[in-house]
């Protein structure tokens, strides 16, 4: 069974539609800049969203509503994505979504007025919970019945477009608009901070010398749907979801292993699940933080199973910064566009091999005679580790 | 069908190793506490230290879960939460607005993530299989069920599925002011190993889980769940009357008496006055049943006759609606 995906939508640091970031991933544009409408105690560089909540309640035309900005990013990649599909009796239709912040951009406002003793703002805390972003979606598409929320860290999104595919294979649903939200909030910013893996330049991912991930924020949602579905759709695929895995570490509840035995069942079982050999992947789009840690453990897992034949590689969290639950997702959406334009992004803010694996990754923009498949890594804490394999028709 | 094969719970009830504990509880009053069990015998001093309440909780109901079978490693670990660990994310909220100079520890902010419950067990058991977190408000345990599911359908043998929620200060005082009145907030957590096999441990079976979200009707999704479920059980029709005891939660009237007529004359019970209230109780309605439909004729409720069938509606979100039908295995 072949399940097609025929709607991208995309809002991050670098557009707020799929045609702007691709755009600026041609221009070797990155979005990472000193953020501007999240509060903030000190100068730092994140990868945010380039319009204020206000801008994007006005842009989406929305009622009064309490709005988290992980809701009102969902919202606007959701409605690009979902285009001009209505809704139909006899197409089983769900939504799947996934964020790990949820309202906290709300929720911690909320939080300090209780810490100070000041007069509380009902309205911060009643967007806190994750579902919750995911239902003011549903509802701005009229979708109901099926609405999940996954939240496993920085893989989620991952994992909501791996659980879309299977509820269609397993003929569950027969169209699913799934994608991912998160918003910029201090709660995560301070928390890579306290980890000490924030680096206060750019980030540099696959480089010797990277000190660590610059946070940023998105959201992108994709419209994955059966044959039965497409043939009442008419819609046009851009590709099908070929493959997938999820395996955990089981090594520490942040940090990936030194042999990259989780990443490296990923990608493993997703290929076997695509039916297709390490040879045939034409380009890799890495989970590639930038953190010391990750990176590592990454490369190793690349080399585990492609050994001299590593195929073109690339960090696009260069230009978004680490957009956490919503990177699957964004990052989907950018395989996907390498695939459908045979091209491939580069690795910005690279300048030497990591001495311990030494793998160069893509570092121009390069057109190139065919990408076929297109493997997707993402990596998150408590060991989640998930691989996508998007593939031409 | 989807075999029950081990069931724990830790709540404000007796329900941690307790067979029939249906048998003796009553509902709660408003002094109930978290009933913990000795976590030492299930979780290491190491991490027992670390470790917040809905942590301790979910991984002593898992081990014991694991223990009440011969499974060494599940092949797969899928958990519902509501709200997440929100002990951890409150001390860490705490920690940044107050921490004006110097370093943060991080260890509040690394256990903050909703996977953090999925991914201690995973540690724990040494599991490298597929690992889940859904958080769905209420209905957080109806779609981790029905992952779990769809990991059997896919070839899994046996899938140790849960949900957890606790209960933090803070809470209490937001419900107030949202206008929540008479509500008793809890902790709790029930995880279960559910599989395709009907070894000899397993009297009682899943036959449905689904989920509503922003339903329309209750009718219109209880036909919907019914039709739904007819395939796997391979009859053509179920009869509404077949069916016991209906164990549900609701602050709506309307779905109260619609819930009553549906089902006039059969046992209905709100179990959230057993549970008390916290976003995945309905995992312990699930626990609740497989324990009343185990011990046969019993006392829940001053209920003497022998129950085969139940189904546990939840809409504790009055937007949702969570379905889940349970049944005893004929010998």
């Amino acid at each position: 069974m072949k399940i097609y995906i025929t709607g991208l939508g995309v809002i991050s640091a670098i557009g707020t539609n799929v045609e702007e970031n691709y755009q600026s991933l041609q221009e070797e544009k990155t979005g990472i800049e000193k953020i501007k409408f999240l509060s903030f105690d000190s100068v730092v560089l994140a990868g945010e969203v380039k319009l204020s909540n206000d801008a994007l309640i006005e842009k989406m035309s929305l009622k009064n509503g309490f709005y988290s900005r992980t809701s009102l990013l969902g919202i606007v990649a959701a409605k690009e994505s979902w285009g001009k599909n209505s809704l139909n009796q006899s197409i089983r239709t769900g939504i799947i979504s996934a964020t790990s912040v949820g309202g906290m951009d709300k929720s911690e406002k909320y939080y300090r007025q209780v810490l100070q003793k000041e007069t509380t703002d009902i309205s911060f805390i009643l967007t806190h919970d994750s579902g919750n972003t995911t239902e003011k979606i549903a509802k701005e598409l009229g979708i109901n019945g099926y609405i999940n929320t996954l939240s496993t860290a920085c893989s989620s999104s991952a994992n909501a477009i791996m659980l879309a595919a299977r509820l269609i294979e397993q003929n569950k649903l027969d169209r699913v608009l799934v994608g991912g939200a998160d918003a910029l909030t201090q709660f995560t910013i301070k928390g890579f901070h306290s980890l000490m893996i924030y680096d206060n330049e750019w980030c540099r991912p696959f480089d010797e010398n990277r000190k660590g991930l610059n946070v940023g924020e998105g959201a992108a949602f994709l419209v994955l749907e059966n044959e039965k579905s497409i043939e009442k759709t008419g819609n046009k695929p851009y590709c099908i979801i070929s493959g997938w895995h999820n395996a955990a570490d089981a090594f520490h509840q942040t940090a990936s292993s030194p042999d990259g035995k989780g990443a490296t069942l990923a990608m493993q079982d997703a290929m076997k699940k695509a039916k297709i050999n390490p040879n045939e992947i034409s380009y890799i789009n890495a989970h590639g933080t930038g953190t010391k840690n990750n990176d590592l453990s990454e490369s190793v897992a690349i080399k585990n199973i492609f050994k001299q034949n590593i195929p073109p590689f690339s960090s696009t969290k260069s230009f978004t910064g680490h957009t956490l639950a919503a990177a699957g997702a964004i990052e989907a959406v950018f395989s996907i566009l390498a695939m459908n334009n045979n091209i491939l992004f580069p690795n910005l803010n690279f300048s030497q091999s990591i001495s311990e694996t030494e793998l160069l990754p893509q570092t121009k923009l390069q057109q190139v005679e065919n990408v076929k498949n297109v493997l997707s890594n993402s990596f998150g804490f408590g060991g989640n580790n998930t691989s996508l394999i998007f593939s031409k028709i | 069908m989807y075999f029950i094969q081990a069931a724990s719970t830790i709540s404000h009830q007796p329900t941690f190793k307790n067979k029939s504990f249906s048998e003796n509880i009553s509902t709660l009053n408003t002094a109930s506490e978290l009933l913990s069990p000795d976590y030492k015998k299930y979780i290491t001093p190491v991490m027992l230290r670390r470790m917040s309440k809905i942590l301790r909780m979910s991984v002593a109901c898992s081990v014991d879960c694991l223990e009440q079978t011969d499974i060494k490693s599940p092949d797969a670990i899928v958990v519902g939460t509501g709200l997440g660990c929100l002990d951890d994310t409150e001390k860490f909220l705490n920690n940044i607005i107050s921490i004006k100079e110097g370093l943060i520890p991080p260890t509040s902010f690394i256990q903050s993530t909703h996977n953090t419950i999925a991914g201690q067990i995973s540690l724990i058991l040494q599991n490298h299989n597929y690992n889940m977190t859904h958080t769905q408000n209420t209905l957080s345990f109806e779609h981790a069920l029905q992952d779990a599911f769809l990991c059997l359908d896919e070839g899994g043998e046996n899938v140790l599925v849960g949900a957890a929620d606790e209960h933090i200060e803070i809470l209490d005082d937001i419900a107030e002011e949202i206008g929540y009145k008479n509500m008793q907030l809890t902790s709790g957590a029930s995880f279960f190993i559910v599989s395709t096999k009907n070894n000899k441990n397993s009297k009682i079976c899943v036959l449905n889980a689904a989920s509503y979200g922003l339903f329309n009707s209750f009718s219109e999704s209880l036909e919907d769940f019914f039709s739904a479920s007819i395939p796997l059980l391979g009859k053509s029709k179920i009869d509404l009357g077949t069916i016991d005891l209906i164990l549900f939660s609701t602050l709506q009237e309307k779905t109260k008496n619609e819930i009553a007529d549906l089902f006039k004359g059969k046992s209905i019970v709100d179990y959230e006055k057993y549970s008390g209230t916290y976003f995945t109780n309905s995992a312990f309605a699930l626990h609740l049943a497989i324990d009343i439909l185990e011990s046969g004729k019993n006392n829940f409720n001053g209920m003497t006759i022998d129950m085969k069938r139940i189904l546990i509606c939840n809409n504790l979100n009055s937007q949702n609606m969570g379905l889940i039908l349970v049944e005893k295995v004929e010998a």
